[in-house]
């Protein structure tokens, strides 16, 4: 049996002051276990960047409970938390966030700069996630000479270089045209395969998603639906075809689902 | 709603501009105090007396406030420019929402326009409380009292500072905005990368850093060497390579630190973020930094020539003597007539020192006066410049002047010294201090014990060099003269001697009044009796005066240059910092603590700053030197190592002066990188 790695309890998250709340996420509760693919599908505004921040430890919940590998994520403070935020997660961002100013080895190992780990066991590291990620020819340029694709897996090499137990992911592929969109899922969903860091997927795209071993679907800052694709007889293309028919009735509320 | 917006734009400038906005106060105060200057009552007081010499100095209070004005210029246009493009997405957005371009330029205008208004509604207060409290405490210090206080109030002046200060805000608003009305909204709205710069090739910066570092070297070399005071042409070569050199340098910066930022992988946490963060402000501003660098160049040459002049100066001559009263006629008492008036007991001491010349001989020819042996134990000296100008000098010598030993010695025991012992047919030698050039060199020649030849007798000097003061009025200075005993003094004058009577004032009353005060009272009694006189204030007002002038004009000078530079970095500091917002939020993500992130942004303040400074500094070394070689009179040069001395150290009391600059940029620093660790709502 895989080892739990993220349990998210009874999260809540409420914007605004009372009279004029919005909310965000109300009650949602899930698990993630080691090595696992999870996507995280729904509409504009159903609360999915704001569950993935409250993971991320950018924002606070208002209430409920978000445990890494058993600790409770509330009592991280100050070196702890940034450590957390360094070593146990990585985050890949919609708009890459690379740093314009440092070329793109730079930008891969900030991380070990900030988490004072440089050594020869990061070079290497940086040199197998480089030739993974077919970003060796890159390394020595700055963003603003790279393609979206590029930046794209540089980013993710720097969210992987210290080896986080977690992977978010916010809309990766949002910023990619679909070739280099396809090439960065099979990249993020071979790394998993292969590394064993779990990844947390939030997107719109139900391509990207099909990469997932498992999609939640939330609506309204609740989870309404979960789809898990039936390893091995279940092809990629299938598990797409799921997903769409799931997306064509999100918009009809839940009384029209499945 | 316009002027809603209006107010509340102006406000968050402020606020982000903290550093900025109180630049500008310290400038209308600078204004106002220069140009209320006249109105001072030690300038009002001072006029009086020397009105030639206040007069020269009011003369330059339009030249000052000229060039404050163009300084302050550059200080509004450089900040106001990147506050501007700061905000270049908001006037994009606006544009796209319908706002005529006219409409944007007016709340521009109207934007500047407030918070100008509420500089000078704080700023002008400030100024006007200070001037006055500046009027009483110089009037207190130099004892003039505050009975004859006049209000250092002066409405041209308030005109003027706002005219200046409106003005220069103004110019600098119409060239901003004709270059933001020149821009496409779309330009606006996603603005280049500037690291786009990044790419170009590292040749043509390689070359620009070692052209500039072999100009500067060059402008070092004809500084130290002296030949930049030889002609106009290198004078203006040196500037000229030197100016270049700074900039090329700094143009070619980049380098140094992309080098910095390469191999500093392995360095400290965050290091190469540092060196690039820092890259990229040489990069998108080597102009403005090179313009700081130079304002602080000159803040320091400012203040190190001009502070270590002014100490030297008040240092230089010791005040001893209060009165001098001449006297032609020899029937005239001057003691009796003091006495009679009830003058006399105002004088703690009062003593005539005759000083006289070798009477020609009965045929009219030209007295005799010899000096070979002397000249010959001088000229066996080890080579000098200053040996050969002595020797010129002295061998021009066809009479001197000669002064009795009782009034000398009476001199010498009331300033503290030990008194000269002559023997009949010895002689001492005077000389004022201006024309000693080298003390050493003539008491070496002294040491020797030369024989001269005065009027057919002969005579040795001994003793050393003397230089003391005859007379309050320093204007009346000896070249060569011969302290000898009274029998010779008479015999060789014949009786005709020239009578200075000195006093000195009774130290009670100069403590009870204040010197100024007590010269005033005394000028009053004697403005009844018809003596011809000079006391110490007129010499004050003439020499001392034009010393501590000058010495306030280039100390202020000094201060704004060094406000400007400081403002220029810390406002462009902050405002790149508040600009590389997202990135400091991608290393929060990453893991970034708040600790890690101030430890970086005070590694690239203390950089951007310390670049600057450091070429400053050097320069300054080479440019102080070259003004002490070049500005000083001849007779001080021997005191260069002293007064470099001076100057070193108040180049480093204006390095605190950088250090608490630098703080003040930390601390907004960290508030702001504070602000950013607070995680906002984005989706």
């Amino acid at each position: 049996m895989r080892q739990k790695i993220l349990e998210v309890e009874s999260l809540t998250k409420y914007y605004g002051r009372q009279g004029s709340q919005t909310k965000a996420l109300d009650g949602i509760s899930f698990q993630v276990l080691a090595g696992e693919f999870l996507g995280i599908m729904g509409s504009s505004g159903s609360g999915k960047s704001t569950l993935l921040n409250c993971i991320a430890t950018v924002i606070k919940p208002t209430r409920g409970q978000i445990r890494i590998s058993g600790t409770e994520l509330g009592s991280l403070k100050g070196r702890r938390l940034a450590e957390y935020r360094g070593r146990s997660i990585g985050y890949l961002f919609q708009n890459f966030e690379l740093l314009d100013n440092l070329t793109g080895r730079e930008n891969i190992l900030l991380p070990l700069s900030i988490h004072g780990a440089q050594g020869t066991e990061g070079m290497r590291r940086l040199q197998e996630l480089a030739e993974y990620l077919e970003i060796t020819d890159v390394l020595d340029k700055f963003p603003s000479q790279m393609s979206g694709g590029q930046k794209q897996r540089i980013a993710a090499a720097r969210a992987l270089i210290l080896g986080p137990q977690m992977v978010l992911a916010d809309e990766p592929t949002g910023a990619l045209d679909s070739k280099n969109a396809k090439s960065l899922m099979e990249k993020l969903a071979g790394l998993n395969r292969d590394q064993g860091s779990a990844v947390l997927l939030v997107t719109h795209d139900s391509n990207a998603a099909s990469y997932c071993d498992r999609i939640l679907f939330i609506q309204d800052g609740k989870v309404f639906h979960e789809l898990r694709r039936q390893f091995p007889q279940e092809s990629r293309q299938g598990f797409y075809g799921r997903i769409l028919q799931v997306m064509a009735q999100l918009g009809g509320g839940s009384a029209n689902v499945l | 709603m316009f002027f809603d917006l209006v107010r509340r734009n102006s406000r968050r400038s402020r606020k982000e501009n903290g550093i900025f906005f109180s630049s500008l106060l310290i400038s209308i105060v600078a204004f106002y105090i220069v140009l209320s200057l006249p109105q001072q009552d030690v300038m009002a007081f001072l006029a009086q007396m020397e009105s030639d010499a206040v007069s020269r100095l009011l003369q330059m209070v339009p030249l000052l406030y000229g060039v404050t004005l163009i300084l302050l210029f550059f200080l509004v246009y450089f900040a106001s420019k990147y506050q501007l493009q700061r905000r270049s997405h908001e006037f994009g957005l606006y544009l796209m929402l319908g706002m005529k371009r006219s409409k944007l330029f007016a709340m521009l205008l109207a934007e500047d326009l407030w918070s100008s208004l509420l500089s000078l509604g704080i700023g002008l207060p400030i100024a006007l409380l200070l001037a006055e409290m500046i009027s009483l405490i110089t009037a207190r210090l130099v004892g003039i009292g505050i009975l004859g206080h006049q209000s250092a109030y002066s409405l041209p002046a308030i005109l003027w500072t706002m005219a200046g200060f409106l003005g220069i805000k103004f110019l600098a608003f119409l060239i901003l905005s004709g270059r933001i009305a020149g821009m496409e909204i779309g330009g606006m709205l996603t603005p280049l990368p500037e690291n786009a710069r990044l790419q170009r090739t590292a040749f043509t910066h390689k070359a620009c850093f070692l052209l500039g570092f072999l100009s500067l070297a060059a402008a070092y070399a004809l500084a130290i060497l002296g030949f930049a005071w030889t002609s106009l042409l290198l004078m203006g070569a040196t500037l000229a390579l030197g100016l270049a050199g700074t900039f090329l340098l700094f143009y070619g910066m980049r380098i140094v630190l992309a080098a910095l930022a390469e191999k500093s992988k392995a360095g400290s946490r965050l290091s190469v973020f540092t060196f690039r963060q820092l890259q990229e402000n040489v990069i998108c501003q080597p102009c403005s930094m090179a313009v700081s660098s130079l304002l602080i160049l000159a803040a320091l040459c400012c203040f190190g020539f001009g502070a270590a002049t002014a100490l030297y100066h008040t240092g230089q001559k010791p005040h001893v003597l209060d009165y001098t009263f001449q006297c032609d006629y020899s029937d005239v008492d001057v003691e009796k007539l003091l006495e009679n008036n009830g003058i006399l007991q105002r004088f703690e001491d009062f003593f005539p020192m005759y000083v006289g010349y070798i009477q020609r001989g009965d045929d009219g020819a030209e007295p005799n006066f010899e000096m070979a042996e002397a000249l010959t134990a001088l000229a066996q000296m080890p080579p000098s410049a200053e040996r050969d100008t002595l020797l010129h000098n002295l061998g021009q010598m066809v009479s001197p002047h000669l002064i009795s030993l009782s009034g000398y010695n009476h001199l010498l025991a009331i300033a503290g010294e030990n008194v000269i012992k002559l023997d009949p047919g010895e002689a001492a030698v005077y000389m004022d201090t201006e024309f000693i050039i080298d003390r050493n060199l003539m008491n070496q020649m002294l040491s020797q014990e030369p024989e001269i030849h005065l009027a057919g007798e002969s005579c040795r000097l001994s003793g050393s060099v003397q230089s003391l003061s005859l007379v309050v009025d320093r204007a009346i200075t000896l070249s060569f003269a011969l302290i000898v005993p009274d029998e010779t003094f008479g015999q060789l004058t014949e009786g005709e001697h020239d009578t200075y009577w000195d006093g000195v004032l009774r130290t009670e009353i100069v403590e009870q009044e204040g010197l100024l005060q007590a010269i005033m009272q005394t000028n009053q009694q004697l403005g009844h009796t018809a003596l011809r006189y000079e006391s110490y204030l007129q010499n004050v007002g003439r020499q001392l005066f034009y010393q501590t002038a000058a010495s306030y004009i280039t100390l202020y000078l000094a201060i704004i240059f060094l406000l400007i530079a400081n403002t220029i970095l810390g406002v462009q500091f902050l405002m790149r910092q508040q600009k590389a917002g997202r990135r400091y939020q991608s290393l929060i993500r990453l893991g970034s603590s708040y600790q890690a992130l101030c430890g970086t942004a005070k590694r690239q303040a203390c950089w951007h700053f310390g670049i600057p400074v450091a070429v400053a500094a050097a320069s300054s070394i080479f440019g102080i030197c070259s003004l002490f070689a070049g500005m000083l009179p001849y007779g001080m040069r021997h005191d260069i190592p002293k007064l470099s001395l001076l100057a070193g150290a108040t180049v480093l009391l204006l390095c605190l002066a950088e250090y608490i600059y630098l703080t003040a940029v930390t601390r907004a620093s960290r508030k702001h990188l504070l602000k950013l660790m607070e995680p906002g709502r984005e989706e």
